[in-house]
């Protein structure tokens, strides 16, 4: 090991670790003793981390309250960050959340917490082109049972316990926070972003269930069919229609492809 | 006497006066015309896939002058350089061609773990021969010299054997690049560390200096602490005089990083960059 090395490691050392022993390296002078010239770089390092996490964590800021600023504290110090941009630090917070105590016993805030991040994701994810009504309207009658549809890579879909979307909301809107609703079995967010807004809305159940089909890739008789089980023969034509002009104004459908036999 | 624009050896241009580019002045910066002649943005806000950052980034980008200024290369670190940093950076180097690129003669972390900070450097001959085989690197692989901006610092380690100046006029000298001169942390460091800040400026190279950063800082008990969050002090103002005589036409901007205010206060303050450096400029035409 260099010097420059050692140099470094015990630096980066003593700025995580607030209790350990102030380095012999760091010089002294009569304006400042070492711990305090030390202290400005301990205090920053935290600071920043917790910055970076209340700007991206709106909806959890609402939801734990009180108990935010303690959380944030003990994941600054579990999780030293990995990344050069300080933007991602909070990407490990969510799983953090399910395993700490005594968080885990409150899956909410960790379910809160993966809203937050797939919203924060969504923001400058790739750029992608929707596709329009006009574009589908060229697709020949007898190819719509074949048609699949290719929706937005950077969509996602996230299993949720509560309420986090009204939070996240409330906290968007500057509104009070809501009331806290646990969902079992779990319900279902959709993330997404169109042009340069992030949207996010909880899935009706049958929608969810049609989108799953559509993102594994099954052909517009297949999502018919799943529609069925719903609301029988008759009405799963009607809701399908609905639930793609729904996608097609929101954004979500990047194009289709005629399935081959 | 002010050191005339022609006897610089580099090739960038001077770009006037301008600010760093922040969220909380977008809209007011593109809503009326200003005196504002050119932007620096933070690169790694613009490292990033699509979306907002980027529309934005491509209105300035049509209006002004652009050049980059990162906080993660991590130059001095003893880790690798980072290669997806790189390729990203040069990415946006090369979608947006902005007149140079710069980061900070330091290091933000090792080990894999980034402490978000400028990390001061020993002053050694190993650490200068370390950072100097860095930056060759980083400008061949962006195909352009960068800048390096001197930091400001609360530690000084006792291995030194250079002053921060040598130190910083050495690594210009040997890796050829050039340097950013932040004048508001040349006065916190001289103040924190003791030394003078003229001998800092009468330490280097003039051939090497293509922009001057301006900022505030926040007095602590004992240190001065580099916060970026307030107006260019009057200490700071003086010591820009001095650097504007000795170093002549340098592109200049103010750097606020925290407690913004309206558009207008920094564009006064940017006004008396002007009204100070200017006049020195003429005499010594």
């Amino acid at each position: 090991m260099t010097s420059l090395q050692a140099m470094q490691q015990q630096m980066l050392q003593a700025v995580l670790a607030e209790n350990t022993q102030i380095p012999s390296i760091i010089g002294d002078n009569g304006i400042a003793d070492a711990r305090s010239r030390l202290d400005v770089y301990r205090h920053g390092y935290r600071v920043r981390l917790r910055d970076a996490l209340q700007a991206e964590f709106t909806g959890l800021r609402g939801m734990a309250a009180r108990r935010f600023d303690t959380m944030l504290d003990k994941y600054i110090s579990a999780h030293p960050s990995e990344h050069y941009n300080i933007r991602w630090y909070g990407a490990g917070l969510a799983a953090f959340l399910d395993y700490a105590y005594p968080w885990r016993d409150q899956p909410q805030l960790a379910d809160m917490a993966r809203l937050d991040w797939a919203i924060s994701v969504a923001f400058d994810a790739a750029n992608e082109t929707s596709a329009s009504i006009a574009d589908l309207s060229v697709v020949p009658p007898d190819a719509w049972p074949v048609l699949q549809l290719s929706l937005l890579q950077n969509l996602h879909v996230l299993d949720c316990g509560c309420n986090a979307d009204a939070f996240r909301r409330a906290a968007d809107q500057g509104k009070p926070r809501p009331r806290l609703r646990r969902f079992a079995p779990a319900r279902q967010i959709l993330v997404w972003r169109k042009d340069t807004t992030v949207h996010y809305r909880r899935l009706d159940d049958d929608e969810w269930h049609v989108l799953s089909a559509a993102i594994r890739g099954e052909t517009f008789a297949a999502l018919c069919a799943c529609l069925t089980g719903f609301h029988g023969e008759a009405a799963a034509m009607p809701r399908m229609v609905a639930i793609l002009q729904g996608w097609l104004a929101a954004g979500l459908v990047r194009g289709w492809t005629l399935a081959t036999a | 006497m002010v050191m005339p624009a022609t006897e610089r050896t580099d090739a960038l241009p001077y770009l006037g006066y301008g600010l760093g580019l922040r969220v909380e002045h977008y809209e007011a910066l593109l809503a009326q015309p200003s005196r504002v002649e050119w932007l620096e943005i933070v690169s790694e806000n613009y490292m990033v896939h699509g979306g907002l950052p980027l529309v934005w980034l491509e209105r300035f980008r049509e209006r002004f002058p652009l050049v980059m200024h990162g906080v993660s290369m991590s130059i001095g670190s003893t880790d690798p350089l980072d290669d997806d940093y790189l390729a990203r950076l040069a990415a946006l180097a090369e979608r947006i061609e902005p007149a140079w690129v710069s980061d900070h003669l330091c290091w933000t972390g090792v080990q894999g773990v980034n402490l978000h900070d400028l990390m001061p450097l020993p002053y050694t001959e190993e650490a200068l021969d370390h950072v100097v085989a860095r930056v060759k690197q980083v400008q061949d692989r962006l195909k352009r010299r960068i800048l390096l901006e001197n930091v400001s610092s609360y530690v000084s380690f006792g291995a030194s054997q250079l002053t921060e100046w040598e130190f910083l006029a050495e690594v210009a000298e040997r890796a050829d690049c050039l340097i950013l001169l932040d004048i508001n942390n040349i006065h916190v460091s001289a103040m924190n560390h003791g030394f003078s800040a003229l001998d800092y400026l009468r330490g280097i190279p003039v051939s090497r200096v293509q922009q001057f950063h301006l900022a505030g800082y926040e007095q602590g008990e004992r240190l001065i602490i580099d916060t970026h969050d307030a107006p260019v002090s009057s200490a700071v103002w003086d010591l820009y005089i001095e650097a504007v005589r000795r170093f002549g036409r340098v592109s200049t901007m103010i750097e606020r990083d925290d407690h913004f205010p309206p558009l207008a206060e920094l564009m006064a303050e940017l006004e008396h960059a002007r009204v100070l450096a200017e006049p020195l400029l003429r005499d010594a035409a």
